[in-house]
């Protein structure tokens, strides 16, 4: 069921108990724990922190757990699937789920005991109603007792004539029920099907525990700056439409205007150490702040998609749009922090002129910069990067747990080393990725295979590992995509989604398979490839594990991929 | 004693917070807190304020002497006496740090104050060494300092004492060679 009021049916519940805290990896998830860890150290509540990366994850860590604990705090995990049914959990737990998975499973919404949802209710959900759902099978019962009951007491004291009518019309009654039930049957089946169709992505959940936070009087400006990189993660991530994005931008504005007025004034200077948020009309270059702004337009997928940068004429077109904007190749190539004064000064008033001539009306984007100290400023979609990168680090051999913990320590503002690290793995992530859709599009990998378009990457490929993990392929099929609509001629592929596979596991002889649905301007990021991919491995009984939170991102085993991709390709023409 | 221990001592000061929860009269060892009502300024040791600080449960208000001009005054001051001013606090050293990292934010013009205070610092502890050093050099029996705090103290104290006992053994080694060298003469 939908909890109205968080404060008092959520929090005020678990205060005085042990909490299990069960966290799927990603950024907003992680942004929303640190949020509610905040809240549980100011009122001394216990808890065990679990993270989970997968189903399987969580019903390990739900069975290791279920004897020690009574509440359960699922964050961006559990929403989309009957969770009752995957757990089977005892009658007295009680699940509080904040996802932004979204539909919400029916049974989930309907669960008036053990399931509470952290979700606001008008968010844009149009669960079913209960009655379009739901029946009792009382009805199944009286019809049976109604024509025992008939027959009984019609039994040997009616004349034989009667009774033969009453049994006449006790038959039609049934037949009409049962005709009845087939149509609602039906019409349940095709709403079900509707509702469940499309995968996509709801309100953040840092926001919505910010909010919590907010309600108890307790918000600080950390816990702001939190929500803020769990909603920069949704759009660095494409996970929700640009008009959800600008209008979830402009209520944490409220929020960031509330306190930096309330602290700060002419003759009050703040210390320099506190932090300071801001809201910037900043450049859409990846890490521009702390790279070099050479190396920040080559390797953003904005604008290497547009200038087409894997090719000699992108290369030319880059050198014209420097040119244009008076930057010299010298400044432009070294670190931003040592770039002239004069040249930073006006820098991104500069660049949009020049992108608007180029054609790129997008380039700047609203978010919100961090400041605190003398030297550490940071803007939103940085500390997502870095900690994305760390958080599905491949170089070194640390198990899940640790990168987890490790993602989750450099958001806070005392590990700054641990976020410089961050930074610097998030620029070879990004130069991987422009490298690799660079060859994808010069060696023609990406096949239209009639309703979608299929790429497959190599094992030779450079940096393939660091390609098996979801998030990193998913960031590296959106790239690609964006790049080949700009690359192709053919104007009907530019409409189509993109189904990516990666080599998971050599050993175990595994791909990974992420899809992605079509890029356009007011596309509504939403995902059919999870029911998809369900139905094409039923079909083909391909040995497929649909382990991922996100139903479009499944793994496969390498043998079964042609057969896989045949059952897709009829399903979806 | 170990800066901590001072430290530890400093905690029982008492501030001046403003709370945003209520709470009725708490009956300690100590003494008794309290009761708390939201918006309404009670007095707690520094040790409960600096708690209640961190978990988001009041706001600290700066003790009265902790303001730009009071210290600046007080910083003069000091310059211009070769003794030891008095100052508003015996522990202002420790009062100043704990508060300053754990509400700068609730303290205007933080990062002044901070200089300041490290200025009025320096200065003393300037005067204490020069003064031990006199006190050595002139072999001086005994001394008397007005107006040091424990933390000041703290930091000659232990090294100070010691020293002074080896000084005082090698001065006594000093007299028996002077007889045996008459000894080795004769």
């Amino acid at each position: 069921m939908f909890l109205s009021d968080f404060r008092k049916d959520f929090f005020d519940v678990i205060v005085n108990q042990r909490v299990a805290l069960l966290v799927a990896s990603d950024i907003d998830a992680l942004c929303a724990c640190k949020i509610l860890q905040a809240l549980f150290h100011c009122d001394h509540v216990q808890y065990t922190l679990i993270p989970v990366s997968g189903w399987q994850d969580l019903e390990t860590a739900f069975l290791e757990h279920k004897e020690q604990f009574k509440y359960f705090v699922l964050i961006n995990c559990g929403a989309n699937v009957d969770l009752l049914e995957t757990l089977q959990p005892e009658d007295d737990s009680i699940f509080f789920i904040c996802d932004t998975h979204r539909p919400v499973d029916v049974i989930n919404v309907y669960n008036d005991s053990q399931i509470k949802l952290l979700i606001k209710q008008d968010d844009d959900l149009g669960v079913p109603s209960y009655d379009d759902i739901f029946r009792d099978d009382e009805d199944d019962d009286e019809e049976g007792n109604e024509d025992d009951s008939g027959n009984e007491s019609d039994d040997g004291q009616e004349p034989s004539g009667k009774r033969r009518k009453f049994e006449g019309e006790a038959v039609e009654r049934r037949i009409e029920r049962r005709r009845e039930r087939r149509e609602w049957e039906a019409r349940r089946k095709e709403i079900l099907f509707d509702y469940e169709q499309y995968e996509y992505h709801g309100t953040s959940s840092a926001i919505i525990m910010f909010e919590l936070a907010w309600v108890m009087s307790k918000d600080s400006k950390d816990m702001l700056w939190w929500a803020i990189v769990g909603l920069t993660d949704q759009w660095v991530q494409d996970k929700i439409t640009n008009i959800k994005y600008v209008t979830d931008v402009a209520t944490l504005q409220r929020h960031v205007s509330r306190h930096s007025h309330s602290n700060e004034d002419e003759e009050n200077l703040l210390s320099i150490d506190c932090l300071r948020i801001s809201f910037e009309f900043d450049l859409r270059l990846a890490l521009y702040q702390h790279w070099s702004l050479y190396e920040s337009i080559c390797n953003s997928s904005y604008t290497s998609s547009y200038f087409k940068i894997w090719s000699i004429h992108g290369q030319k077109k880059l050198q014209e749009f420097l040119a244009d904007m008076g930057l010299p190749l010298k400044q432009v190539k070294q670190k931003f922090n040592s770039m002239d004064i004069s040249i930073k000064e006006n820098l991104r008033e500069v660049i949009e002129e020049s992108s608007n001539k180029f054609g790129m009306k997008d380039i700047r984007i609203q978010t919100f910069s961090v400041h605190f100290g003398f030297k550490n400023k940071f803007l939103a979609a940085d500390i997502v990067y870095a900690a994305g990168a760390l958080l599905e680090n491949t170089e070194k051999e640390d198990s899940k747990t640790d990168n987890f913990i490790k993602a989750l320590d450099c958001l806070s503002r005392s590990n700054l080393d641990k976020l410089h690290d961050g930074i610097e793995k998030a620029k070879k992530k990004l130069i991987a990725i422009q490298q690799t859709v660079a060859s994808c599009i010069c060696t023609n990998l990406i096949i239209s295979q009639g309703p979608f378009l299929y790429c497959y990457l190599m094992e030779g490929s450079p940096d393939v590992k660091m390609f098996s993990r979801p998030m990193s392929l998913s960031l590296l099929s959106k790239c690609l995509l964006k790049a080949f609509i700009c690359s192709t001629k053919n104007k009907r592929c530019r409409l189509l989604p993109l189904i990516m596979a990666a080599p998971l596991d050599l050993e175990k002889g595994t791909v990974i398979v992420v899809g992605i649905p079509p890029e356009s301007e007011s596309s509504d990021k939403k995902n059919f490839f999870g029911r998809a991919f369900e139905k094409a491995a039923e079909s083909t009984s391909s040995r497929t594990l649909h382990d991922h939170f996100d139903m479009s991102i499944i793994e496969l085993k390498t043998e079964d991929r042609s057969k896989f991709l045949d059952a897709l390709i009829t399903l979806l023409s | 004693m170990d800066p901590s221990e001072v430290e530890f001592l400093a905690e029982k000061e008492m501030v001046t917070i403003i709370p945003n929860f209520s709470l009725d009269k708490v009956y300690l060892i100590g003494g008794e807190l309290g009761p708390f009502n939201p918006g309404l300024p009670v007095d707690v040791p520094l040790w409960l304020a600096i708690n209640l600080k961190q978990r988001q449960k009041c706001r600290i208000v700066p003790p009265e002497w902790m303001d730009v001009e009071k210290l600046e005054v007080i910083r003069e001051q000091e310059r211009k006496e070769d003794t030891f001013t008095p100052i508003p606090s015996p522990y202002y050293m420790e009062l100043t740090k704990l508060l300053l990292n754990h509400a700068s934010d609730n303290i205007p013009k933080a990062d002044e104050i901070r200089t300041l205070v490290k200025d009025t610092w320096d200065t003393r502890i300037a005067k204490l060494r020069l003064s031990a050093d006199s006190f050595v050099s002139q072999q001086e029996v005994h001394a008397k300092l007005d107006n040091l705090t424990l933390m000041e103290i703290n930091t000659i104290g232990t090294f100070f004492t010691d020293s002074l006992n080896n000084l005082f053994k090698i001065r006594a080694n000093l007299q028996p060679r002077g007889e045996s060298t008459m000894s080795q003469e004769y």
